[in-house]
């Protein structure tokens, strides 16, 4: 047994959680996020968190890390240089997208980012038809042209997508083997081997993407393993945006999959509180400086969605096609709003008040925090209003000026005719009703009734919200971890070790013999095993699961059904059917027993057991005891005398009646009246309404 | 951060800022999940992939108090379908869904299939959700139902607004008559379930506010949501000058050639825009009667390009909720029978694109005499449609396939045009090649941008799409319906105007055949069809563009060659 660690690199801190295994207890340290370099911020954050506990290099069994370098490369537009070869006639797929435009009224829109410049985009003569059989055949001579214009261009990667490549990659696998060849130091991602999936846009963005980011992933994960086998720490492990870990090498394979790595990982540690006491049906609310992400888990599964888009204009609901690029790699389905303690308020022409979704930001922040910010944001009503203590947070680290806060709310007040306290209260409100919007589009727009759910509340502002949102959904429960602030690093040591697979197979299920299907599974079962032997897993904690997305046969979107294990039959196809007209009505209100069930897709989720964790406490950090007592609004009873307590003082079943204020080093809990806050043994808050 | 606006009156409003916005976002909100739930289990790759269709939440008066982000064409047009349900059902009971789709009494073209259900609170009438849908096929002679008929009875099916479903069952009787007149029933059951289904989300999501926040409030609010962007519309028109100012157009023709013609003979749009205060009028006056053909617009349609065009003006960012609220201020009248105000019988099916995507154009020329820098150049101009049917020789049963070709988006001061994506009233998205070439018997050779088909400008005009799509093992029934052959997209300000729109056939013996921009023909086994969506125009004259702009244009080969095209704007420009 030793220490497991794990690393988020966020956008203002980089979190490292250590967490012994045998013990369960947790550790955590908190650096700057150096962007420049994250490299220094994750080796000093790690030398701190391992010298706080003591812990030697040696005695850390597994490292693992959540990394933003993918995102920021599409943010930011400095990935590589990046060309695109397509079928002859389809250069311009990649800028044609799906021909819709994001709003519908604005005059003034961009056009839709692009990755790859038209000068930079090339075609090749070749055709595989709709049935997987060769129409035109390849032209090696296109290759030789298309070789020596990427050399002439100088271009650091390319992508290579062809028509029905996911029905036949012959002509995609040669030209990778020839552009490999004959361009050693380029690098060269297939859309057969990145993302075997039907629709030719979809497909080639999210080659493209990989492209585009290869390079620089390359370098980074090359670099802090490099650093990393330095400090005498064990290989690297990566967090995907489906919620798992793999090792650097498939990392590099497909670069999409990292998109999410820090979001992803504050779901999985929900996730893990739910197994832990119990709780399968969790809604996970994550609120930071600028943006609220809210995930839904239940059953103890955590939802994953198939198509995502990254590196645009913004957006706060997925689906919707955007001013991004569009990948098709499972991401854990998030809702993210942007609504944070940064989140500026303001007046619109029709005399509403709105919130967001500009962000005060890191720089200048909220108005209460002194560094010249003049907005009024989030962080300024909740001071206001005493939920956040009105002169200093972080154990005293960080000074709170009460009066730039009341100034920064007056001017919203002033043009609606509202007294200061009354105004922040109206903040509170609305961004609370932004938030809900995320809780809801997770649970409501998918037909779950959040009553029936527990919301665990985490991100830096996540407790001093919760209560609210949770009386607005009318969730019963709200469950605050040990150290919610870091809670996503928390989530990356906690992850187990996962890849997911997907293999076209278009079928009548009626019809489809249960021996191709069998095929299709153990070529990607061995595939998945040996994934999971490079990444150290002894085969007793080696888990396949089997999936296939299904439709009725001329639908476009699938379902996604679990496929039994074990050898196939005509029944276990049978019973695929019969489950599909199931999970049909239940989301749609209709199925169709007659209609003919298409198979679209057989998918594997590999899955590397770790050790199971048991959370234990947060070892020291307890706020220095400060006030009993202050002013605090609750709409109930306006501003109130409201006893303050401080986490630690809490003892095991300890309960505190609503009105009440919880304060701990990193986070303040808001217990409104009708709230009944509870410490059970695993040191974590409950709240329950009374 | 509009801070600056803080000095306008807000607006007076009974229920509480927070709840109203929640509400407002949660209708909103409704309307999309309307949206996803059609897109999911649709059986049309028009609308499980394309998107052609709209959903609303409506009043009980039939005012749509929250729109999808659907397509502008269809949104404008809405509020008449449901209130046509409305009209002809005094009394509507809870599992009750109505089907309508007739030009004449709510609708838009015979295709565009109304499904409209309310929603209840116990015994009160809450409003009703809306999905118009464009259904591939509705019968008539031509596959597709696109065909250049001179009466609306050969059109189609047409149904008046009908009961559908009585308490929660559908009406087998109805069904009946329905699938019995369109090709593809089994699609269209698809279809007609998703609608449906749809539908149902939608009044989930308006019985619950209304169980949460009581029917009364609710209600109240839906009202404040229509007056809350009237307020807001009625502020931004307010904020531009005043003026009058008429703008004529000529359209390509109806897709009929008359009886000893030689060409589709081109027919004129005029429009005179008068803007005082708070509100504005848009007056057809001097347009041409009606023609023979589909290009018969019902004033619905005409005001939908209207209404589109003016949002893009008045509100730029793009900040007001856009429903019913929205067109109070803004009048649109044209004279009875005139081609822009369509009596029956007149055949209307290519008009509803194609009038309304000229009209909103229009708008913006006339609107650039009064608001120079709030206006766009003409984008495509026409949804560029595209239909194949026939039997799919590789299964032996029938298809119809539908597809809209985009163009450029105009280019606009201070910024150049958007390549080949849908402007003004359109939305809809295309069908991907490889799930197309899966549903039916066609291959596409080539989809690309057409080079120096943006019209060049200080600001240059987003290019065109070119498809070619090529018949397989089988005769194909082909139909199109394309605008901009003749009168190539107005650039303003001294911009170019954007390259044609242009489609020729090439017959397997290498013959090649120029078609109609309207009506329908028989392709062979092995023929290709070239299509090319128009460009738009450009913005300022060419003379103004940045060279570094130029010198990327010509690297990107978005530009191979010295810019051709004129300044002149319009028929008489």
């Amino acid at each position: 047994m030793g220490w497991r660690v794990g690393v988020d690199i966020g956008g203002t801190f980089t979190d490292v959680a250590l967490i012994d295994e045998e013990t369960g207890s947790i550790g955590i340290a908190k650096v700057p996020t150096t962007t420049r370099d994250f490299t220094e911020g994750v080796t000093s954050g790690l030398r701190e968190g391992l010298a706080r506990y003591g812990v030697p290099p040696a005695a850390v069994s597994r490292l693992s890390h959540a990394t933003t370098v993918v995102t920021n490369a599409l943010l930011e537009k400095n990935g590589a240089k990046t060309g695109f070869v397509t079928t002859r006639g389809f250069r311009d797929v990649l800028e044609l997208r799906r021909s819709s435009r994001t709003d519908l009224y604005d005059l003034f829109q961009d056009a839709p980012a692009v990755l790859v410049p038209r000068r930079w985009r090339y075609e090749i003569a070749e055709r595989i038809d709709a049935q997987g059989k060769v129409a035109v055949p390849l032209d090696e001579g296109d290759v030789d042209a298309v070789i020596a214009a990427i050399r002439e261009a100088g271009l650091d990667t390319v992508a290579v997508s062809f028509l029905f490549s996911f029905l036949n990659d012959a002509h995609e696998r040669r030209v990778g083997e020839r552009l490999r060849q004959a361009l050693p130091g380029v690098g060269v991602y297939l859309s057969c081997e990145v993302l075997p999936e039907i629709r030719e846009f979809e497909r080639a963005s999210t080659t493209a993407v990989c492209a585009y980011v290869g390079p620089l992933l390359t370098r980074y994960l090359d670099r802090l393993q490099g650093t990393m086998s330095d400090l005498g720490l064990p290989r690297l492990l990566v967090m995907g945006s489906s919620g798992g870990m793999f090792d650097v090498a498939e990392a590099l394979r497909m670069p999409a999959m990292t998109v999410e790595s820090g979001p992803a990982a504050g779901v999985i540690a929900a996730a893990l509180v739910g197994k832990e006491l119990e709780l399968p049906d969790l809604i996970s609310f994550d609120m930071g400086g600028t943006t609220a992400k809210a995930s839904l888990i239940a059953g103890g599964e955590i939802a994953v969605t198939a198509e995502y888009e990254v590196g645009g204009a913004g957006h706060s609901k997925r689906w919707l096609h955007g001013t991004g690029h569009p990948i098709r790699v499972p991401v854990i389905d998030l809702a993210e709003v942007s609504a944070g303690g940064g989140s500026i308020a303001w007046v619109d022409q029709g005399g509403a008040l709105k919130v967001g979704p500009k962000s005060a930001g890191a720089d200048p922040g909220p108005a209460a925090y002194g560094r010249g910010g003049m907005e009024a944001t989030v962080t300024d009503a909740d001071v206001v209003l005493g939920y956040l203590d009105r002169e200093a947070l972080l154990g005293g680290a960080l000074r709170i000026d009460l009066a730039a806060a009341e100034a920064a709310i007056r001017r919203v007040a002033d043009p609606l005719g509202l007294a200061i306290p009354e105004a922040a209260a109206r903040i509170v409100e609305i961004v609370n009703a932004n938030m809900a919007e995320a809780l809801r589009i997770v649970s409501i727009e998918r037909g779950r009734d959040p009553r029936e759910f527990a919301l665990i509340a985490f991100g830096g502002a996540g407790p001093v919200h919760a209560a609210a949102l949770a009386a607005d959904l009318l969730i019963p429960e709200i469950i605050v971890p040990p150290a919610p602030g870091a809670f996503s690093a928390i989530g990356v040591v906690a992850s187990d070790v996962k890849r997911d697979y997907s293999r076209t197979l278009y079928a009548d299920l009626a019809m489809l013999d249960p021996a191709r299907v069998a095929a299709v599974l153990a070529d990607m079962e061995a595939t998945a095993s040996d994934m999971l032997a490079a990444a150290g897993i002894p085969s007793e904690r080696r888990v396949l699961l089997r999936a296939a997305d299904v439709r009725y046969r001329r639908q476009a979107y699938e379902l996604t059904v679990p496929l039994a294990a074990g050898p196939m039959s005509r029944a276990s196809l049978d019973a695929l059917a019969s489950n599909f007209h199931e999970k049909h009505h239940q989301t749609y209100g209709h199925a169709t027993a007659v209609e003919a069930v298409e198979l679209v897709t057989l998918r594997l989720t590999a899955v590397g057991r770790l050790p199971g964790l048991q959370l234990g406490r947060l070892p020291g950090g307890a706020a220095p005891a400060r006030r009993r007592a202050r002013e605090v609004w609750f709409a109930e009873t306006g501003f109130a005398t409201t006893p303050v307590h401080q986490r630690d003082e809490l003892t095991v079943d300890h309960r505190l009646a609503g009105p009440a204020i919880l304060e701990a080093l990193d986070s303040t809990i808001v217990i409104p009246p009708g709230w009944i806050a509870c410490v059970d043994g695993g040191g974590y808050i409950r709240l329950r309404r009374r | 951060m509009p801070d600056t606006l803080l000095g306008v009156p807000g607006l007076r409003r009974k229920t509480d800022p927070a709840r109203f916005e929640v509400v407002k976002n949660a209708l909103y909100s409704a309307a999309e999940e309307m949206k996803i739930v059609l897109a999911k289990t649709a059986y049309s790759p028009l609308l499980k992939v394309a998107g052609d269709y709209s959903c609303g939440i409506f009043d009980a008066r039939g005012n749509m108090v929250a729109q999808g982000p659907d397509l502008p064409i269809h949104l404008g047009s809405m509020p008449d379908a449901v209130r046509a349900v409305i009209a002809a059902f005094p009394v509507v009971e809870p599992g009750d869904v109505y089907i309508h789709n007739d030009p004449y009494n709510g609708g838009s073209h015979l295709p565009d299939v109304n499904v409209v259900a309310p929603a209840f609170l116990r015994d009160q009438l809450l409003g009703f959700g809306c999905v118009r849908a464009h259904w591939p096929d509705i019968g008539s002679a031509t596959p597709g139902s696109y065909g250049a008929v001179t009466e609306i009875y050969g059109e189609g099916l047409r149904l008046p607004p009908v009961r559908l479903y009585r308490n929660g069952q559908p009406d087998p009787d109805i069904e009946r008559i329905i699938f019995a007149n369109v090709r593809t029933p089994a699609e269209r059951q698809g279809d007609l379930r998703a609608q449906i289904a749809a539908n149902r989300r939608g009044a989930q999501r308006l019985e619950a506010l209304a169980g949460k926040y009581g029917a009364e409030e609710l209600l109240r609010i839906m009202d404040e949501v229509l007056d809350y962007s009237e307020q807001m519309m009625r502020a931004a028109l307010g904020r531009l000058p005043d003026g009058e100012a008429s703008f004529e157009d000529l359209l390509d023709g109806d897709g009929v050639i008359e009886p000893g013609a030689e060409f589709d003979e081109p027919f004129t749009v005029k429009l005179t825009i008068r803007k005082r205060g708070e509100e504005i009028t848009a007056d057809f006056a001097g347009s041409d009667g009606q023609v023979s053909g589909p290009m018969n617009a019902p004033l619905t349609v005409t005001a939908s390009g209207v209404y589109c065009a003016l949002k893009m003006i008045a509100d730029p960012q793009s900040l007001i909720p856009p429903n019913s609220g929205c067109w109070r201020p803004v009048t649109v009248t044209a004279p009875p029978g005139s081609v822009v105000n369509a009596q029956p019988p007149a055949p209307v099916v290519y008009a509803n694109h194609e009038v309304s995507h000229r009209v909103a154009d229009m708008v913006m020329a006339a609107m650039f005499q009064i608001c120079a820098d709030n206006v766009m150049a003409a984008s495509q101009g026409t949804s560029a449609v595209v239909t194949f049917g026939g039997i799919d020789p590789r299964s032996g049963e029938r298809y119809v396939s539908y597809e809209s070709l985009k163009g450029g988006f105009g280019a606009r001061p201070g910024k150049d045009g958007i390549n080949a994506v849908a402007s003004t009233t359109s939305n809809m998205m295309n069908t991907p090649v490889e799930m197309l070439e899966m549903a039916f018997p066609l291959r596409i050779e080539e989809y690309s941008l057409v080079p120096d088909s943006g019209g060049a400008g200080t600001w240059r005009g987003g290019l065109g799409a070119r498809r070619v799509w090529r018949v397989l093992g089988h005769e194909a029934h082909a139909a199109v319906c394309c605008e901009r052959t003749i009168t190539p997209p107005f650039g303003l300000a001294g911009g170019f105007t954007g390259g044609p729109m242009r489609l020729w056939l090439e017959l397997p013996d290498g013959a090649v055949r120029q078609i109609n921009g309207k009506g329908s023909f028989r392709a062979p086994a092995g023929a290709r069809l070239v299509v090319e969506a128009p460009g738009s125009g450009g913005y300022g004259p060419p003379t103004g563009r940045d060279h570094a702009l130029v010198r990327e244009d010509r690297a990107d080969g978005y530009v191979t060659r010295e810019q051709e095209g004129s300044s002149n704007v319009g028929a008489h420009g």
